[in-house]
């Protein structure tokens, strides 16, 4: 029997959750034992096989086109979509920028922000992504799992792919729950 | 009783009760955030649903009352799915994102509630609505958009606290918690007092001291009784770290039921007082750090003859001392040394006239809790808008349900605001006033029980001459009184700073005559002073501090707070040994200093004012060279060869006292 396929990518999120992946220590030798991990920000397969893969994870939420780009993909490729920490299940810190809007808070960090050289402008390349409101993976894309936490413990990574890994479905409840 | 049936189990309780109350009563939880058990039930948020047969719709179970017969489901599939979607609703209101939240990862109820549903995610996104955030209040932030609209905060203000300052402005999903008319907090009616922070469910209502400094878990929480006024309400401070985080009102609380002012919720977090924190011993002019050994040598030496001189030793202790420190205090100057000046901080303003009435009228005096049933409340010399707070909330939350308010004070007082009759009378005429009301009701037949006056007429005419108060007004007051069936009358500082047991004893009279006072209740009662101020009168230490030639002064101060007039009196002292924990203009004047435990560094009774006797607990430990209060008298009493009596309990029943001990 061949192992199942792991994918996983960052989007709009900081990479706590891949550091806290990683925190799992010699368990993630458990996961490696029982899945075939295939592109991650930290290997060298940047895109999840064309082929498709078992389950994808995907850490941050969507705030531009590049990162639906990211979603739809791993969408299509994966067989079961897991949405993991806060920003990935509900838009996280960096939806606080839809209280002000995307216009506000480019001003605010490219033209206003003291530390700005004056006369700095909104990069405009065309080749850039546009910007959109910031969302959770399940408003773009439907999601699978949801696995909340920022970033959501080691344990409970461990637990999800361990559990996907080998076929079953991962409960989060009581110890393994938590939104912060 | 109504016999019902929850998830199968049949219990009978009483007719009247909740539908959630009855759960609660056979054990079974349901999930709630806007119902809390000293709030009035307001069924704002949906989350207690249940199913009853026979009804074709989910009801809130906070504020259904029991039906015989009735039948209830609570964990119906149908119920879990409702449920989760009324958080779904909450949770799409608002900014709720949990990683910034100083609730978040166990003290947050809503989070908690999502939890137990098993949410792993907001199957409805946020609506990104911008509320405001008031962050004009010293002591806690209110933000809105953390805000479930729960109106507990809104309830705890009125029902608690009876301040009517917060209420909601707005409709519908642009309603909004406001102080007042919509002002900043900070400059709003608000007394301060915290009742909103402690029943908020979510992280709406922060807590500026305590907020991001540990979850609950991480606390150790204390039981304790709080010594910073004679009502005595019950506490629970929270600890992390030997560090006071946060002191919260205890729900189990007889006196305070949760309830706390600004003093006690704030004061022990917000002190800026510096502690003194070494023995100190004044040489060629100046106070030089030594050991223990050296302090208490030095202060010995010159006490020791003074033992048996009347004027040798001049001792004032603070009325926030423990008994047992108070009763140490004093047997060592009265007891042992026979000194003729051994009095407390208060030097028995709030109570010396009371305890004076009371040799002849033992526990003339009620208990708190007639406040609180109280159709007609007359406060005469008690601002209890400034102390004693807790004790006005009391009856001020039955304000508006028709509970009347007279209020007589010469001085300004914020219950003038609130009274429907105020009275100010010139001041020093109270004697006059009270005889007044008394012969005004027996004039007009209201009496319940006959005071046998004579000549009513000459004293009202009296009264009002020397008060400068119309009989209109007079009579008014008396009618208002007589004519209550359940009267309290509450004297405060105002009274009996006058040192008049005649006061007392006409307002005694009136209770009695108004039925304030009978064989069922017993509505009189005055305030009292400090938390341990029955206790120092009980002891005798109530005398004017009035130095006449002593040749010693032991001032245990503790951590209290010395007034200018003590100063000014006690740095005319021949020789000063002050027991002290925090610096002030009477440390610096002393020639000994002994740094001391605060109240929450050691453990001691304290007798609040209605005679309820309870015991403060240890929640901290004092930096090391801090000694214990008692302790220190001990030692000092032991290197004199003298052994201090320490039973407090026989010593505080020496005196009759003007409320029962209990």
């Amino acid at each position: 029997m061949t192992k199942p396929k792991i994918a996983s990518d960052w989007i709009c999120g900081c990479a706590g959750c891949h550091m806290s992946l990683l925190d799992m220590d010699e368990r993630i030798l458990k996961i490696v034992e029982l899945a075939d991990l295939r592109s991650t920000p930290i290997t060298d397969l940047k895109e999840p096989d064309e082929s498709g893969v078992d389950v994808g994870v995907l850490e941050g939420g969507i705030n531009n086109s590049a990162n639906e780009e990211v979603a739809h993909k791993m969408r299509q490729r994966a067989k079961i979509l897991v949405a993991l920490g806060d920003c990935a299940v509900f838009g996280g810190v960096p939806a606080l920028r839809n209280f002000c809007g995307v216009e506000a808070a480019l001003k605010q960090a490219y033209e206003d922000a003291p530390s700005n050289e004056p006369g700095s402008k909104i990069p405009d390349d065309p080749e850039l992504a546009t910007m959109t409101k910031t969302r959770a993976i399940h408003e773009v894309v439907p999601v699978d799992y949801n696995v909340p936490g920022c970033p959501p413990d080691p344990d409970v990574i461990f637990y999800v792919l361990s559990e996907l890994a080998q076929g079953r479905k991962p409960e989060l409840k009581d110890e393994l729950l938590h939104w912060h | 009783m109504a016999q019902i049936t929850i998830n199968n189990k049949q219990i009978d309780v009483p007719d009247g009760t909740t539908v959630l109350r009855a759960a609660e009563m056979a054990g079974i939880h349901i999930p709630r955030l806007c119902e809390h058990k000293e709030l009035t039930p307001y069924g704002g948020c949906r989350l207690c649903i249940v199913e009853v047969q026979g009804v074709r719709v989910p009801m809130a179970s906070c504020t259904l009352p029991v039906n015989n017969g009735m039948v209830i489901n609570t964990e119906t599939e149908a119920i879990k799915k409702s449920r989760k979607f009324i958080l779904s609703m909450l949770f799409s209101e608002r900014n709720h994102f949990c990683p910034f939240c100083q609730v978040s990862g166990g003290d947050c109820e809503l989070q908690n509630a999502a939890y137990a549903e098993e949410m792993t995610h907001w199957p409805i996104q946020p609506g990104w609505n911008d509320f405001p955030v008031d962050t004009s209040h010293p002591y806690f932030v209110l933000d809105n958009n953390r805000c479930i609209l729960c109106r507990r905060c809104v309830r705890a203000c009125s029902e608690m606290a009876g301040n009517f300052t917060l209420s909601v402005a707005e409709r519908g999903a642009k309603s909004m918690i406001v102080a007042d008319t919509d002002i900043p907090l900070g400059e709003s009616t608000c007394i301060k007092c915290g009742s909103c922070v402690q029943v908020c469910p979510t992280g709406a209502l922060i807590d500026r001291t305590s907020a991001y400094q540990g979850h609950d878990e991480q606390m150790t929480e204390v039981k304790s009784v709080c010594a910073g006024c004679s009502v005595g309400c019950s506490i629970k401070i929270m600890v992390r770290d030997n560090r006071i985080v946060r002191i919260e009102g205890d729900w189990d609380g007889p006196v305070n039921h949760g309830a706390l002012c600004e003093h006690g919720r704030y004061d022990a977090v917000t002190e800026s007082r510096k502690r003194i924190t070494s023995p100190m011993v004044k040489k060629n002019g100046k106070l030089e750090p030594v050991s223990w050994d050296e302090a208490l040598n030095t202060v010995k030496e010159k006490l020791q003859a003074l033992n048996g001189d009347k004027h040798g030793v001049a001792g004032l202790a603070s009325t926030r001392l423990p008994a047992e420190t108070l009763a140490a205090f004093n047997d060592l100057f009265k007891g042992k040394f026979q000194s003729d000046l051994v009095t407390s901080i208060e030097e028995g303003v709030p109570t010396a006239a009371v305890a004076k009435y009371a040799e002849g009228h033992e526990n003339f005096e009620g208990k708190i809790d007639a406040l609180r049933t109280a159709d007609a409340v007359m406060c005469i010399g008690a601002n209890l808008q400034t102390s004693h707070m807790v004790a006005g909330f009391q009856f001020k939350r039955n304000l508006t349900k028709g509970t009347r308010l007279i209020n007589i004070d010469p001085e300004e007082s914020g219950l003038d605001d609130l009274a429907n009759i105020v009275i100010k009378p010139k001041a020093g005429t109270d004697l006059a006033l009270i005889r007044g009301l008394q012969a005004i009701i027996a004039k007009e037949g209201l009496e319940r029980s006959s005071l046998k006056i004579k000549d009513a007429d000459k004293i009202i005419k009296n009264a009002v001459a020397e008060t400068d108060i119309s009989l209109e007004k007079l009579t008014q007051a008396a009618r208002l009184l007589a004519n209550a069936i359940s009267p309290v009358i509450l004297y405060g500082k105002g009274v009996t700073a006058q040192r008049d047991a005649q006061i007392v004893e006409a307002l005694h009279q009136l209770a009695v005559q108004i039925g304030a006072e009978d064989s069922e209740r017993n509505g009189l009662l005055s305030l009292k002073g400090e938390s341990n101020s029955q206790t120092a009168t009980l002891l005798g230490l109530d005398q004017p501090f009035s130095l006449n030639g002593h040749k010693v002064t032991y001032l245990a101060i503790g951590d209290d707070y010395v007034s200018k007039s003590l100063v000014e009196r006690a740095v005319k002292s021949a020789y000063l040994v002050v027991q002290a924990s925090y610096e002030s203009k009477l440390t610096e004047n002393a020639d000994v200093l002994l740094p001391v435990t605060l109240w929450a560094e050691q453990e001691g009774h304290y007798i609040n004012l209605d005679g309820r006797i309870r015991k403060a607990e240890k929640a901290i430990t004092a930096p090391e060279n801090v000694r214990d209060n008692l302790d220190v008298l001990t030692d000092l009493a032991k290197r004199m060869n003298l052994s201090l009596d320490t039973d407090w309990q026989k010593a505080i029943r020496g005196r009759k006292s003007s409320v029962a001990l209990n």
